[in-house]
């Protein structure tokens, strides 16, 4: 049986080939017993039946082979073209049974027969690197029913297409390939309030700490830069708040009454200006994030979530990847150290 | 509030600037001649930072407490200077402007000769890093030596005939040679008492800074207090007084003599009231046990004569133990949570360890390690030093100023504190020579005129508020002696120029224990006014000293002018769980007693709400 589908919690970091980095990076989480809500992740591999079953491939490597990246409008109208292409094609009976069935199991654990989920892209290798240049993290929030997945997972295929990724890819020299790209599809998460933390210093780099940014609803307002979030900086070994400072969040994303999609709305002034973690989140937060760095041995850099009864998830994480260098003398013995405290220069060669 | 511009705090008065107070006229003549800003020094002294050492000497110094700051910079300099060779520094220069001390410190600049100097430092500083813990243990055994010197040392009366002995015995001395030799022995053991106190104190200090600066470095955003903490000693003897007071607080609340200890009640009224019981008598027999040594705690840091002895003056652990009668009497545990605060001190040890890259784990062990072996020297010494040894001095002093006093030279014995120690040794020739003689004497006339000018001049000198600062604002402050010693930095050199303009309402210092706290202002620059604090009020003050632990349970939180994270005041705020913010440079010139304060003890901001109530 080609499986074109897995469940995230199947998932570990060798599957990043396969799966794309999201899907394995959420499986290695719930590998190590941290909360992310539970899903599934589509390969690669459903892509490349799409192109193949659509017909699909050839046209799309022949447009994009003919365009001078240099055009702006001409970008435009094959982006234009390739995206309608992709919208319109059916998705391969195979990969839609595997998604109905995913989507059944998730509906079946919440016991909400019109679950929401979460669609996202979840790309791999070099082509994570753009789809950060490329701002194509592409997420399709509150989708429901599992034929509202495969369009909404056809769209994630289809964001590969646009004009900035086109000409991302170009510019790259890559044009002899159909980019590879995984799609994540995880339960929705109803924040209250969400954010992103860093399980070091982003400023100092600094070890001990872990810094917060939250904010109300979900944590699109963050990531995306609508709000001033509120920041706190919280002490790893004490678990004190070491600051705050409450941000203005004028404004959050909530889903649509309607059932489809997120909305944004104004916050009430009292409300922006009010901090939206309490010391228990923060608590709860601090210890995830100190249990996420010990799993993958380095920093990361954490989107989180808390739902309306109180329960944190982790969305996605991934390493920092600049950490300002502690300014320190490293090595040399305490004697040194002190000797050098009173002036005493390190030796150095004389003649040098 | 803190909108001055960069420029216009970026220097201090000059020294020559600073006019005498009105009534102060003279008051020179209190001191040596080389402690003034003169015309013969002046390029050299306007070009250098001076800053009011406030943390040792917060009042006007009197004639005769010179003796604290001579030999203990003569010691500093020696040891620093001609000693350990540290090479970047020389010793600590001071001055004297209208009755206070201000103080810079020598660079050592010519790069040969701080080469030079590094050599012999890194192996004599090496030896005593080595052989830290035996040459503290015999340091140890020279202090005991010497407090029971100046204890034991004899101040012979002048008597109207000598005894036989000196006559029919082969050796005798007349008592006027063992008077003067006597003021010259005692004057002797202070200046060894200096000598011994900066034997290890630079070094000990220097290996905390190390550790504080690496973690800095690598922690940077480390809450100062947790680099204090994890340092901090659990066992320091400075910690014994106050937790033999609770001891005695409970066994008081054990024996039902608790209603013998009310708040306001003199000391000599609470042992009245408990000499009159079997329990009550048990009681003070129990607390003469623990009087020898504990206290032997100083009411200050023990450098001015006016700072008694616990042993003088029970007023301060009296009010110690009201407070934790109470407390037991309330049902809370009073003793010192020394389990916890080992529990605390080795979870962010490790704690901190642990986040650590691995190439700086070694260093930050090894250097704590370090800083734990010299923590003990760098707290004890001011027991048996400052307090121990200088109440004992001070008061042997007064016992020369009592046969000064006897003889007619001086109205009173205290009288004696109000010559300098050349004029007490000039006005004790004189009275050896006239009583030897028989003639008449010139002291009676001429001294008592001279107290009584000094007296007045004082009490004026001290209505003056010195500036924080004098001189030049220096480029750099690389000086490990005026960082490790006073907390002098570059930034709280410009938050004092800043605080120079105006009247702020807001001060900020080095945030010491954690916490916030409001309540009014206790402002206080002279610990023999401790028994005025009440209860909620927030403790500012220039310095405070493990004299005034007691103190601590009483106040809401606790400012100070001067000093670090390990100065004494924020060591106890934070066994006390009272926000502290120290060395915010002069709270106790802005700040007025009654003013509702809010003390930030995380952020090391002092909010005045409000004015004190007319």
């Amino acid at each position: 049986v080609t499986a074109f589908t897995a469940p995230l919690s199947g998932l570990r970091s060798a599957d990043e080939g396969t799966f794309g980095g999201k899907s394995s990076a959420l499986g290695e989480l719930l590998a190590g017993g941290i909360p992310v809500p539970h899903g599934f992740g589509v390969s690669t591999g459903a892509y490349d039946a799409f192109l193949d079953s659509a017909g699909l491939r050839g046209e799309l490597e022949a447009l994009v082979a003919a365009l001078d990246v240099d055009d702006v409008e001409a970008v435009a109208a094959v982006s234009a073209t390739v995206v309608a292409a992709i919208r319109e094609a059916a998705v391969p009976e195979q990969v839609r049974a595997e998604v109905h069935e995913r989507y059944e199991a998730l509906v079946a654990e919440a016991g909400d027969p019109a679950l929401p989920v979460a669609v996202r892209s979840s790309a791999l290798g070099e082509d994570s690197a753009e789809a950060t240049f490329a701002g194509q993290q592409e997420s399709y929030l509150w989708v429901r029913g599992a034929e509202g997945v495969c369009d909404a997972m056809r769209d994630c295929w289809a964001s590969l297409h646009s004009p900035p990724s086109i000409t991302y890819r170009a510019r790259r020299g890559d044009t002899g390939r159909e980019p590879a790209m995984g799609v994540t599809v995880q339960r929705m998460v109803d924040a209250e309030t969400a954010g992103v933390m860093f399980t070091c210093s982003p400023v100092s780099g600094d070890p001990s700490v872990v810094a917060v940014n939250a904010s109300w609803g979900l944590g699109l307002a963050v990531v995306g830069g609508d709000v001033t979030p509120d920041e706190y900086v919280i002490n790893k070994v004490t678990g004190e708040l070491v600051r705050s400072t409450v941000g203005d969040k004028t404004i959050e994303y909530r889903p649509d009454p309607e059932g489809r999609g997120t909305v944004r709305v104004d916050v009430a002034a009292e409300r922006a200006q009010a901090p939206c973690l309490d010391a228990g989140a923060l608590t709860a937060l601090a210890g995830l994030a100190g249990v996420i760095e010990r799993h993958f041995g380095a920093h990361q850099d954490i989107e989180w979530a808390i739902d309306r009864e109180g329960r944190v998830a982790v969305l996605q994480t991934r390493p920092v990847t600049v950490v300002p260098k502690a300014r320190g003398p490293a090595g040399g013995s305490a004697l040194a150290l002190v000797m050098a405290t009173f002036g005493v220069e390190p030796r150095t060669e004389s003649g040098s | 509030m803190a909108t001055t511009s960069a420029g216009a705090a970026s220097a201090f008065p000059s020294p020559f600037s600073i006019e005498t107070p009105a009534g102060c006229e003279g008051w020179e003549e209190l001191y040596p001649y080389y402690t003034r800003f003169t015309e013969a020094r002046r390029e050299i002294d306007e070009g250098r930072l001076w800053f009011w050492n406030s943390m040792h000497f917060p009042l006007p110094m009197p004639a005769f407490d010179v003796v604290s700051i001579d030999p203990p910079y003569q010691a500093v300099g020696a040891w620093q200077n001609r000693a350990f060779a540290v090479p970047p520094a020389m010793g600590v220069d001071y001055r004297i402007l209208n009755g206070y001390v201000y103080i810079t410190v020598n660079p050592v600049t010519d790069p040969e000769q701080i080469a030079a100097r590094a050599e012999h430092f890194q192996r004599r500083a090496g030896h005593y890093f080595a052989n830290w813990d035996e040459l503290y243990a015999s340091w140890r055994t020279k202090m005991e030596a010497l407090i029971a010197e100046i204890t034991e040392l004899e101040v012979p009366g002048l008597p109207e005939l000598e005894p036989e002995g000196l006559v029919f015995e082969t050796d005798g001395v007349s008592s006027y040679v063992g008077l003067l030799d006597a003021y010259r022995r005692a004057l002797h053991c202070c200046d060894l008492m200096w000598h011994h106190h900066f034997e290890f104190l630079l070094l000990g200090y220097g290996a905390y800074l190390t550790f504080s600066e690496f973690c800095r470095a690598h922690l940077p955003d480390i809450p100062e207090q947790h680099v204090a903490q994890m340092i901090a000693g659990i066992d320091v003897l400075l910690f014994r007084p106050d937790a033999e007071l609770r001891r005695l607080a409970k066994l008081a609340v054990e024996t039902g003599l608790q209603d013998a200890f009310v708040d306001g009640r003199t000391p000599s009224e609470i042992e009245t009231e408990l000499g009159a019981s079997d329990a009550g008598r048990a009681w003070l027999q129990e607390l003469e046990q623990v009087k020898d040594p504990w206290f032997n705690m100083a009411t200050g840091d023990g450098l001015y004569h006016t700072y008694r002895s616990w042993l003088d003056d029970p007023t301060i652990p009296y009010a110690s133990l009201v407070a934790h009668v109470a407390a037991t009497v309330a049902g809370d545990d009073v003793e010192r949570p020394v389990e916890r605060l080992r529990a605390e001190r080795d979870r962010l040890a490790e704690g901190y360890a642990a986040l650590l890259p691995d190439e700086a784990r070694g260093p930050f062990e090894e250097l704590l390690a370090l800083s734990r072996t010299v923590f003990p020297y760098v707290e004890e010494h001011k027991f048996f030093c400052d307090y121990w040894f200088l109440t004992r001095f001070y008061n042997k002093i007064r016992e020369f100023g009592a046969v000064l006093a006897e003889h007619g030279w001086l109205e009173d014995a205290e009288d004696v504190f109000q010559l300098g120690t050349h004029e007490v040794a000039s006005a004790l020739e004189e009275l050896c020579l006239m009583w030897a003689t028989g003639g008449p004497p010139l002291g009676p006339h001429h001294w008592p005129p001279i107290v009584a000018r000094r007296r007045a001049l004082l009490e004026r000198l001290g209505e003056w508020t010195p500036p924080p600062a004098l001189g030049a604002m220096p480029e750099a402050v690389n000086d490990p002696m005026a960082v490790m010693l006073w907390g002098v930095t570059p930034q709280r050199l410009q938050e004092w120029a800043e605080s120079l303009d105006g009247a702020p309402t807001r001060l900020t210092g080095a945030p010491a224990s954690a916490g916030v706290a409001e309540g009014p202002a206790r402002v206080l620059n002279d610990p023999a006014l401790l028994g005025t604090v009440r209860d909620g009020e927030i403790l500012v003050c220039t310095i405070t000293s493990p004299a005034w632990a007691p103190i601590f349970p009483r106040v809401n939180a606790v400012v100070t002018d001067i000093g670090g994270v390990m100065s004494h005041a924020a060591i106890v705020s934070r066994e006390y769980g009272k926000p502290a913010i120290v060395g915010t440079g002069r709270a106790t010139a802005v700040i007025k007693t009654g003013q509702l304060l809010r003390v930030d003890g995380s952020t090391g901001v002092v909010e005045i709400l409000g004015e004190a109530p007319a």
